[in-house]
């Protein structure tokens, strides 16, 4: 990998507004797509909404109107940038059918961080995390054929096995255990750094949508499984962004957020397999390379520090959708049980653990458990791709 | 795909209380049965197809003698609505119709068909986003229940896919030309109707 973003120029600023004829993308075809391509969307998507967020809060922090009129123009760029990405989806997709495609890419996108991640106790954060995502795909890939007819397959493409993961009634925990400790900034491997706040804006991303979305259904169910899965969006939120060392400056945090950019738009556009889609994530690099130049800028005008004094040497390895259906089966056959205990992972299920669980279940069925059993009762079966053999879990095997 | 079936809507064990849950399931059966007639060949295809063209028939008739009506009644703006559904559903006859007269071999099939599953998809998306919430809101549950039971009476009338020990696959693709259904589904609604009130 030569390519480094630091020593490259993109598109200068004032020649990257687009007019609603650029921005007036074709969408993707939701039955022939490649699966993967979606889920690049979706991660971008969700990058971008962060970019946007951040920079937002960092405005509000800034004093100098001359600084708030720079973050306002790149800001605008990258508000184009995710009207440009999101608008890749398609307007006859269902809710449902991209909540299905949301998980697919919590799932393969956070397997594939807890596979490179060097630093064991955040890979240890990513293993614990995916387990849930997974558990979510299968209930709500039950909702979709209950409520269209339609099997998660369809959608998945055979890339992504669905079936229990660790149940979705146990990721309701006291709200101090979500918190974890942070990284060092100055010790960590710079790679983690990006890890990190990909899975902290994908899960943002997906909370975000589930809030929003889940109150449109009308049918009970559905209306309460978004409720019950939204709530665990926030503690995946709380989970990953204190992973993030508090010591980074804000420009240091600005320079992190638009050197991922280039990252994940440099990753993209290697793999992608839609020509059209590749030459959007193409564009976009080169626009983040000049929105990462200006944010060194700043962070050299306010810390007086050089970037790649926190930036890696050079780009690492390109971060690849790709099938992790063994990585996952090994997780599930060693981390089904695990809870968290303040900033570690346990084994038992501890007092603070269970006050929660007591008073948020309410002596009922959580809507997680409810929707298998009215999938039952419709189907006589539960719906489940599980391509390369029965479950792990010999207890989570269908009865 | 996996071995898994979904059975299609009316065939599941859902009470079927309410036409617009009935439907939208119906509309991702029909979204089945282009994934189905795509991914086989020959007489398979051919099969699936056949099945495809009656699913839509019943539907389509179902919607225009059921669901289309009292949207115009009963929703502030309904006619508007409903003309724009009425349209959608023309263009989508006109291409079946091109179809209906092509072999499933035929080279010029599968563009055509894509085009079909198109028009289809989106006209399905805009009947659940503009029309069905509104009945949903503008009706009591009894009325919805009894459009529900409406729209499965045309499916026993005309049944898409072969019963067991009722009638075979040849059977079922021998019932006649999709004019003929559509006139056979649309007695079977008005009869219930009649009898539902």
């Amino acid at each position: 990998m030569t390519f480094n973003p630091l020593e490259q120029r993109g598109i200068p600023l004032d020649r990257q507004l687009r007019s609603w004829r650029e921005l007036n993308v074709k969408p993707i075809d939701p039955d022939h797509c490649d699966p993967y391509t979606r889920c690049r969307i979706i991660t971008m998507n969700g990058i971008e909404v962060e970019a946007i967020l951040f920079s937002h809060q960092l405005a509000r922090n800034t004093v100098d109107p001359e600084v708030k009129r720079q973050l306002a123009r790149t800001r605008y760029i990258e508000a184009q940038q995710q009207k440009v990405v999101n608008w890749l989806l398609p307007g006859v997709s269902s809710v449902l059918e991209t909540t299905i495609a949301y998980e697919q890419v919590a799932v393969d996108l956070t397997a594939w961080v807890a596979r490179m991640e060097p630093d064991p106790y955040l890979k240890q954060a990513y293993q614990f995390g995916v387990l849930e995502d997974f558990d979510h795909l299968y209930r709500y890939a039950n909702l979709y054929e209950m409520i269209e007819h339609r099997k998660a397959e369809s959608i998945v493409d055979g890339l992504t096995e669905v079936m229990p993961g660790r149940p979705t009634r146990f990721h309701h925990r006291d709200p101090v255990d979500n918190v974890r400790d942070p990284y060092t900034k100055d010790e960590t491997n710079p790679l983690s750094k990006l890890h990190a706040l990909t899975i902290l804006s994908a899960e943002q991303q997906t909370m975000n949508f589930y809030m929003n979305t889940g109150p449109t259904y009308m049918e009970p169910i559905a209306r309460q499984l978004y409720q019950e899965i939204g709530l665990i969006e926030e503690e995946h939120v709380t989970h990953y962004e204190s992973l993030v060392d508090p010591g980074e400056t804000w420009w240091e945090q600005l320079v992190n957020h638009e050197y991922n950019e280039c990252y994940l738009y440099y990753s993209f556009m290697e793999q992608e397999s839609d020509p059209r889609v590749k030459a959007i994530w193409e564009l976009h690099l080169n626009m983040e390379l000049e929105h990462l130049h200006i944010a060194c800028d700043l962070m050299r005008r306010h810390d007086g520090r050089e970037p790649q004094e926190v930036l890696a040497p050079e780009l690492p390895n390109v971060l690849t959708f790709e099938p992790n259906k063994q990585y996952l089966r090994e997780l599930l056959d060693t981390q089904m049980d695990l809870t968290t205990l303040g900033a570690g992972y346990v084994r038992e299920q501890h007092e603070r653990f269970e006050q929660m669980q007591e008073q948020i279940h309410g002596g009922e069925e959580p809507p997680s458990d409810r929707v298998m059993a009215e999938h039952e009762a419709m189907f006589g079966r539960e719906y489940r791709i599980e391509s390369e053999g029965e479950h792990p879990d010999p207890d989570l095997r269908e009865k | 795909m996996t071995d898994l079936e979904t059975p299609q809507a009316g065939d599941d064990g859902a009470q079927d209380l309410d036409v617009v849950a009935l439907l939208i399931r119906q509309h991702g059966d029909i979204r089945n049965l282009f994934d189905e007639v795509e991914s086989s060949t020959g007489d398979e295809r051919r099969d699936a197809f056949r099945r495809l063209v009656r699913l839509l028939a019943v539907h389509e008739t179902a919607e225009e003698e059921i669901v289309h009506p009292f949207a115009r009644r009963a929703m502030p703006g309904g006619a508007q609505v409903v003309e724009d559904r009425l349209a959608e559903e023309r263009a989508a006859k006109e291409t079946l119709a091109a179809l209906d007269d092509l072999d499933t071999g035929d080279p010029k099939f599968m563009p055509q068909l894509m085009k079909l599953r198109k028009d289809v998809q989106e006209h399905a998306r805009a009947e659940e986003r503009y029309e069905f919430t509104h009945i949903r809101r503008s009706t009591d549950v009894t009325n919805l229940a009894a459009m529900a039971k409406a729209v499965k009476a045309a499916e026993a009338m005309a049944p898409t896919r072969p019963h067991p020990g009722v009638e075979s696959t040849t059977a079922n693709m021998a019932l006649g030309p999709v004019a003929a259904l559509v006139d056979r589904t649309r007695d079977a609604v008005r009869n219930a109707m009649g009898k539902n009130g």
